[in-house]
C-alpha cells in the first residue's frame, strides 16, 4: 500500500501491474497473434470443460464483483441473472455497447483497435452463460476504421469456428453481428440502442419493462459495455477471485483510465480500480502541462460532477469513494483542467453538447438543454445576470429525474455542480442583477 | 376486490387499468398531452407525473409490512412517475396535484418548458379555444415565463399532404400523429425528423401525407401544429356550435360532430363511439359537407315554378288521388331516415300501391374494411329492416318506357343520375320528388318538388351496415317553424358554446325545406289517410314495438351511443 498525502491507493502495487485488457503485444488485434497469446482459451475451456455450465459461468462473473464499465456501474453477474429461464421458442439477445460518445471518454475504441478479439470472446462467453444465439456489437459509426478492422477479424473468427454453428465443435451455436451506429449520443442509452438496432428512431423507452423482460424486438436482452464484456475472458482464465482482489474491494478489476486535458502525457492507461486521482495525474500522466496548478477534475466523462482541486486529495477511482467525494466513476474518462482553464467556457461547451445530442423526446430535456445552453452562453459572453445562476440551478432540478432516460440528468449535473463548485467564477462573469438587461433578445442558437 | 388510493380516496378496480386512464374515468383530471387511449404510451410529454407508492412487502412472509397502527407501510418511488405508463396495482397509493405540492410544481415546471419554444400565437391559431396546451397552461402552468431568448425557428405552413398543414413551431413533439400513422392507420407516412429542440413531424422524402384517414391527426394534435387545409382560418371554435350526429357518406354511420356557424356546416370532426368508429373518421366523411351548404333548394316547386308548401302538398295529393294505385311507384331511400321510409311505406300500403323499394348505391371495392364501406348510403340496413327491398332497375326502366308507370314518388334520391331512366323518359310520368339539392337530375322532370331536410336539419334514425341504430339531432335551423325540431335543437346543443357569438337565429342561409315526417303525413291527411304521429320519436316508438328488426330502438334507448339491433340477416 502506498501512502500519499496521508491517503491510500486501493490499487496496491500498481507500478508493477501487468496489463491484461490491453497487453503490450504487437498486432494483438490479429487473430493469429491473439491465439498465440492464449486467445479463445477461456471460450474453449468454458465450452469443453465439465467444470463449466451456463450457471457456473454466471456465478463466476458474479463472484468476481465485476461492475459495468459503461457508466452506471451495475453488477454484471447480477444483471445476467435477470434473464428469464430459457424457452427454446423465445429468442434472446446480447448487445455489446460500443457506442462510446460521452465527451472525455475514449477507452472502448482502444479495445476495438488493439484487442477486438477479447471483446468477441467476452461476448461469446456471455452468450453461452445466458444461452443466447445472436449477439450484436453496436459500434459508434464514427469508428469506421475499427469497424472495418473488426469485421475482418470477426470473419476470421467465424472461419476458425469460434463463432457460428457448433462453436469449437460443441453443440453450442451463436452468431455475432457488428452493427454500425449513425453517430447519435443517445444510442449509447440501452433502450435507444435496442430501438436503433431494430431500425426505428432511437427514442429511449420507459423502464420497466427492463431489457431482460422486453428488449430487442420485445425479447429478453442483456446489454453490457464492451469493456465489461472484455473482462469476462479474464475472469474465466484467472478466476473470479483474482479479479475480485484487484483494486478496490467493492469495485474491483482492471479499468481503462482515459486521461485527457492539461497533462503532460494524456492517453488511455490500464490499471486496477481504486487508483488515487493524484497518482493518475502526477505519476501516470506525468504531471500537469507546464507545471501549472491543477484546477479541476471531471472523473468519469463530462456528465459526472466536476471536482475542484481541493476536493481530490486522497480520492480514489472507484464508485464508493467518488460518490463520497461528490462525484461518480462514470466511464473513468478523466478530464484534467489546469489553473488557466475558463470554467464558464468549458461548461458552455458541455451544455452545447447535451443540447445538440438530446433526442428531443421528453419535454424537460428537449427544452431544458437548449435553455441552459442559451443562459450559459450569455454568461460566457459577459451578458449574463447574477439571477441567471439561480435560474440555471432551478432548471437543473426541473430536469433531473423527470425524463424517460438519464440524458436529462447527465445534462443537468455538470451545470448544477459546476456552478455550485465554481460559483465565484460565474459570478465574476455576470452583471449585477440590478442592471436591467435592456430587453435585448439574444439571437437563437442554430443546430 | 383490489383497491387503489388516489389523493386519500379509495377506489376499487378490476383488471390492469392504466393509472392515467383510471383517473380520467373517475373524473380526476390529470393533465397530459401524449397519452391517447387508442395508442401506445411513450410517456414523452412528462405532464402526467404523479407520486406513486406501493405497499412494502416483507421478504420473509411475503405479506405487506404493517406499521404500528396496523396500516400497510407504503414505499414511494424515489422519482415521480408518469401516470400513462403505470399500471395500477393492489394497495397502490397515488398523489396527484390535488394533494401533492411536488406534483403541482412538476406540472408547472413542465408547462414552462413546453411553452418556451411554443410561438404563443393563439390569436391566429385555429386550435385556440379548444387547445389542450392552452387550457392546461392556464390551469396548471406558471404565471409567466423566465425565458429571455429568441424561440427556435422551425418551418411553418408546410403542406404535409393534400388535406393537412403543419406548423412545426407549434408542435410539442407528443408524437401522437406519428403513432397514429404507425399504429392505427399503418400508413407509416409520418415520422419525427431532426433531434433535440429542432425536431418535428414530417413525411419521408418523396412521400405525400395522403392516406384516407390523414385528417385524424388534426383532431388528436394537442396543439395547433396540424391543421386542416380545408378549415384553416374559417371560424373560431367559440363562434360555432357542435352537434352530435353521424356522417352519411357511407354505411358505417361514423359518429361525428357537425360544427355550424351562420347556419352553414363549417367542419366535421369525429365523436367517440367504441361500437362504431372508435375515435376516428375518414377524410371523405369530413369533406363532403358541401351538400348541406350549397345548391340547396329555395322552397317547393310545382312544374318548376315556386309554390307555397300548402299548394305543393295539395298538388302532390291531387296527383296521387287521380292515379290508379297500380300505376304508382314509390321509391324509398337509403339516404333518408327510418321514419321517412316508414311513413312512405305506410302511405303506399294505404293507397293500395306496391311497397316501396330503394336504389342501391354500391361502389364495389371502394370500402377498406374499416370505416369506409362499398355502400355509399347511410341507411340501407334501415330500409331492409322496414321491408323495403333494393330496386330492380331494369324492370322499372322497362315499365317506365312501356308507359306502365303513371306516377313516380321519389324520397331523397335521384333515379335519373342513378341511371334508371332519362329525364325525357319521365315526360309522361307524374313525378313527386323530395330532393335535398338542386343538383338532383330528376328535378327537371318533377311535377311537384318538395325540398327535404338533410341529416343536419332533421331528427331521425339511421341504421348502419352492422345493425347499429343511431339517431340524429338537428345541427342547424331551417326556414319555417317546427316545434319538434326546435325542441331537439335546444336539447342537442345544450349551449356548449352558448355565447353572443352564436348565430343560431340568423336568417341567412336558412334552407326552406321540411323533413319527410312532416310532409308525408300532411299529404296523407289531404288524401284522408290516417297517418298522424306526434313526431319522429312517436314513429320510432311504434316501429320499434311492431317490428322486431327494430326491437329496442327507441329515442330514449338510442340516445348518443345508439343501439345494436338484432341481426336479421338482412342482405345489404
Amino acid at each position: 500500500m502506498e501512502e500519499k498525502n496521508g491517503a491510500t491507493s486501493k490499487a496496491g502495487d500498481w507500478r508493477s501491474y501487468e496489463r491484461v485488457l490491453l497487453p503490450p503485444v504487437r498486432d494483438l488485434h490479429r487473430l493469429e497473434v491473439y491465439e498465440q497469446n492464449g486467445g479463445y482459451e477461456a471460450l474453449r475451456e468454458v465450452l469443453t470443460s465439465d467444470k463449466w455450465d451456463p450457471t457456473s459461468v454466471t456465478n463466476e462473473v458474479r463472484n468476481s464483483g465485476l461492475r459495468g464499465r459503461g457508466g452506471a456501474g451495475f453488477l454484471t453477474g447480477l444483471k445476467w441473472t435477470f434473464m428469464p429461464p430459457v424457452d427454446p421458442n423465445i429468442p434472446r439477445f446480447l448487445c455489446g455497447n460500443g457506442d462510446e460518445s460521452e465527451p472525455g471518454t475514449f477507452k472502448d475504441r482502444q479495445l476495438m483497435e488493439f484487442n477486438p478479439h477479447l471483446i468477441f470472446e467476452g461476448m461469446l462467453i456471455a452468450s453461452y452463460a445466458m444461452s443466447i444465439t445472436t449477439s450484436y456489437l453496436y459500434v459508434r459509426g464514427e469508428f469506421a476504421d475499427w469497424i472495418s478492422l473488426m469485421e475482418v477479424e470477426l470473419a476470421k473468427a467465424y472461419e476458425k469456428g469460434y463463432v457460428g454453428k457448433n462453436v469449437l465443435g460443441t453443440d453450442f451455436s451463436t452468431d455475432l453481428v457488428i452493427h454500425k451506429g449513425a453517430g447519435a449520443y443517445i444510442c449509447g442509452e440501452e433502450s435507444s440502442l435496442m430501438i436503433s438496432l431494430e431500425g426505428e428512431r432511437p427514442y429511449p423507452r420507459a423502464k420497466p419493462p427492463f431489457p431482460a423482460q422486453r428488449g430487442l424486438w420485445n425479447y429478453p436482452t442483456t446489454i453490457n459495455n464492451v469493456e465489461t464484456l472484455a473482462c469476462v475472458p479474464l475472469i474465466i482464465n484467472r478466476g473470479g477471485e483474482w479479479f475480485a482482489d484487484l483494486g478496490s474491494h467493492r469495485h474491483p478489476g482492471p479499468v481503462l483510465y482515459g486521461i485527457s486535458g492539461h497533462v503532460n502525457r494524456p492517453g488511455v492507461y490500464e490499471y486496477p480500480t481504486g487508483m488515487l486521482i493524484t497518482d493518475l495525474i502526477y505519476d501516470v500522466a506525468k504531471g500537469m502541462r507546464g507545471s501549472k496548478k491543477l484546477k479541476a477534475v471531471v472523473p468519469g466523462g463530462s456528465s459526472t460532477p466536476i471536482l475542484r482541486a481541493d476536493q481530490i486529495d486522497g480520492v480514489t477511482m472507484d464508485a464508493e469513494t467518488l460518490r463520497d467525494a461528490g462525484s461518480m466513476m462514470g466511464t473513468a474518462g478523466m478530464l484534467i483542467m489546469d489553473e488557466d482553464t475558463d470554467i464558464v467556457s468549458w461548461l458552455r461547451r458541455v451544455t452545447r453538447f447535451y443540447h445538440h445530442e438530446s433526442c428531443g423526446q421528453c419535454t424537460p430535456c428537449r427544452e431544458g438543454t437548449g435553455w441552459i445552453e442559451n443562459i450559459v452562453t450569455r454568461i460566457d459572453e459577459g451578458a449574463g445576470n447574477l439571477r441567471d445562476l439561480d435560474l440555471l440551478i432551478d432548471l437543473c432540478f426541473q430536469m433531473e429525474g423527470r425524463t424517460v432516460c438519464a440524458l436529462a440528468d447527465a445534462a443537468a449535473w455538470p451545470v448544477r455542480f459546476t456552478i455550485e463548485r465554481f460559483r465565484d467564477e460565474f459570478e465574476a462573469r455576470c452583471r449585477p442583477s440590478l442592471v436591467p438587461s435592456g430587453g435585448v433578445l439574444t439571437p437563437a442558437l442554430g443546430p | 376486490m383490489p383497491t387503489v388510493t388516489i389523493d386519500n380516496q379509495e377506489f376499487e378496480f378490476e383488471g390492469n387499468p392504466i393509472l392515467l386512464q383510471f383517473c380520467l374515468d373517475h373524473d380526476i383530471e390529470l393533465p397530459h398531452f401524449c397519452y391517447h387511449p387508442a395508442m401506445s404510451a411513450p410517456a414523452n410529454c412528462r405532464q402526467c407525473l404523479v407520486e406513486i407508492g406501493t405497499p412494502e412487502i416483507d421478504r420473509g412472509t411475503g405479506e405487506p409490512r404493517l406499521d404500528e397502527d396496523g396500516n400497510p407501510v407504503i414505499r414511494f418511488f424515489p422519482k415521480m412517475m408518469t401516470g400513462c405508463s403505470e399500471d395500477i396495482s393492489d394497495g397502490m397509493v397515488v398523489k396527484t396535484h390535488r394533494s401533492s405540492e411536488l406534483v403541482r410544481e412538476a406540472q408547472k415546471d413542465n408547462l414552462e418548458f413546453l411553452l418556451i419554444n411554443h410561438p404563443l400565437d393563439c390569436p391566429i391559431c385555429d386550435q385556440a379555444g379548444n387547445c389542450p396546451l392552452q387550457i392546461q397552461a392556464y390551469k396548471y402552468g406558471p404565471e409567466g415565463s423566465r425565458f429571455e431568448f429568441r424561440k427556435v425557428s422551425k418551418p411553418k405552413h408546410i403542406e404535409l399532404g393534400p388535406r393537412v398543414v403543419l406548423d412545426a413551431e407549434r408542435c410539442i413533439n407528443c408524437t401522437r400523429c406519428t403513432r397514429f400513422t404507425t399504429e392505427i392507420s399503418e400508413s407509416h407516412q409520418l415520422t419525427i425528423i431532426e433531434r433535440s429542440v429542432w425536431n418535428y413531424p414530417m413525411t419521408p422524402p418523396g412521400v405525400d401525407f395522403d392516406e384516407p384517414y390523414s385528417m385524424n391527426v388534426i383532431d388528436i394534435c394537442p396543439v395547433g401544429a396540424l391543421t386542416s387545409k380545408d378549415f384553416r382560418f374559417k371560424a373560431r371554435v367559440w363562434e360555432m356550435s357542435s352537434t352530435p350526429s353521424i356522417t352519411i357518406g357511407n354505411a358505417k354511420g361514423s359518429n361525428c360532430f357537425y360544427w355550424v356557424k351562420d347556419n352553414l356546416v363549417q367542419k366535421v370532426t369525429p365523436r367517440t363511439n367504441m361500437e362504431v368508429n372508435e375515435y376516428w373518421l375518414p377524410d371523405e366523411d369530413r369533406l363532403d359537407y358541401d351538400v348541406f351548404n350549397e345548391n340547396r333548394p329555395e322552397g317547393p316547386t310545382i312544374a318548376g315554378q315556386s309554390a307555397s308548401w300548402d299548394d305543393a302538398k295539395t298538388a302532390a295529393a291531387d296527383l296521387l288521388k287521380n292515379v290508379d294505385a297500380n300505376g304508382i311507384v314509390f321509391l324509398g331511400s337509403a339516404f333518408a331516415c327510418v321514419e321517412d321510409n316508414y311513413l312512405l311505406g305506410e302511405l303506399a300500403s294505404a293507397l293500395g300501391a306496391a311497397a316501396p323499394s330503394y336504389i342501391q348505391h354500391i361502389e364495389p371495392g371502394a370500402g377498406d374494411g374499416w370505416l369506409i364501406t362499398d355502400d355509399k348510403t347511410p341507411n340501407a340496413s334501415g330500409c331492409e329492416r322496414l321491408g323495403i327491398r333494393p330496386l330492380d332497375a331494369t324492370l322499372l326502366r322497362s315499365r317506365i318506357q312501356g308507359g306502365d308507370v303513371k306516377l313516380l314518388y321519389v324520397l331523397q334520391d335521384d333515379p335519373v343520375a342513378a341511371g334508371i331512366c332519362e329525364a325525357a323518359d319521365l315526360a309522361g310520368v307524374s313525378v313527386i320528388l323530395h330532393h335535398t339539392n338542386t343538383t338532383n337530375e330528376t328535378l327537371v322532370a318533377a311535377n311537384v318538388a318538395l325540398p327535404a331536410a338533410t341529416v343536419v336539419e332533421t331528427v331521425g334514425t339511421f341504421v348502419n351496415q352492422d345493425g347499429h341504430a343511431q339517431r340524429v339531432w338537428p345541427s342547424k335551423a331551417i326556414r319555417g317553424v317546427n316545434r319538434t325540431l326546435s325542441m331537439e335543437i335546444g336539447k342537442s346543443r345544450a349551449d356548449k358554446h352558448g355565447t353572443p357569438f352564436d348565430r343560431w337565429f340568423d336568417e341567412d342561409h336558412l334552407v326552406d325545406c321540411q323533413p319527410g315526417w312532416v310532409v308525408i303525413p300532411e299529404i296523407a291527411d289531404l288524401l284522408d289517410i290516417e297517418l298522424r304521429f306526434k313526431g319522429p320519436r312517436d314513429i320510432m316508438l311504434k316501429v320499434s314495438s311492431e317490428n322486431e328488426a327494430f326491437g329496442g330502438a327507441t329515442y330514449d334507448a338510442m340516445a348518443e351511443p345508439g343501439v345494436r339491433l338484432v341481426d336479421v340477416g338482412a342482405e345489404v
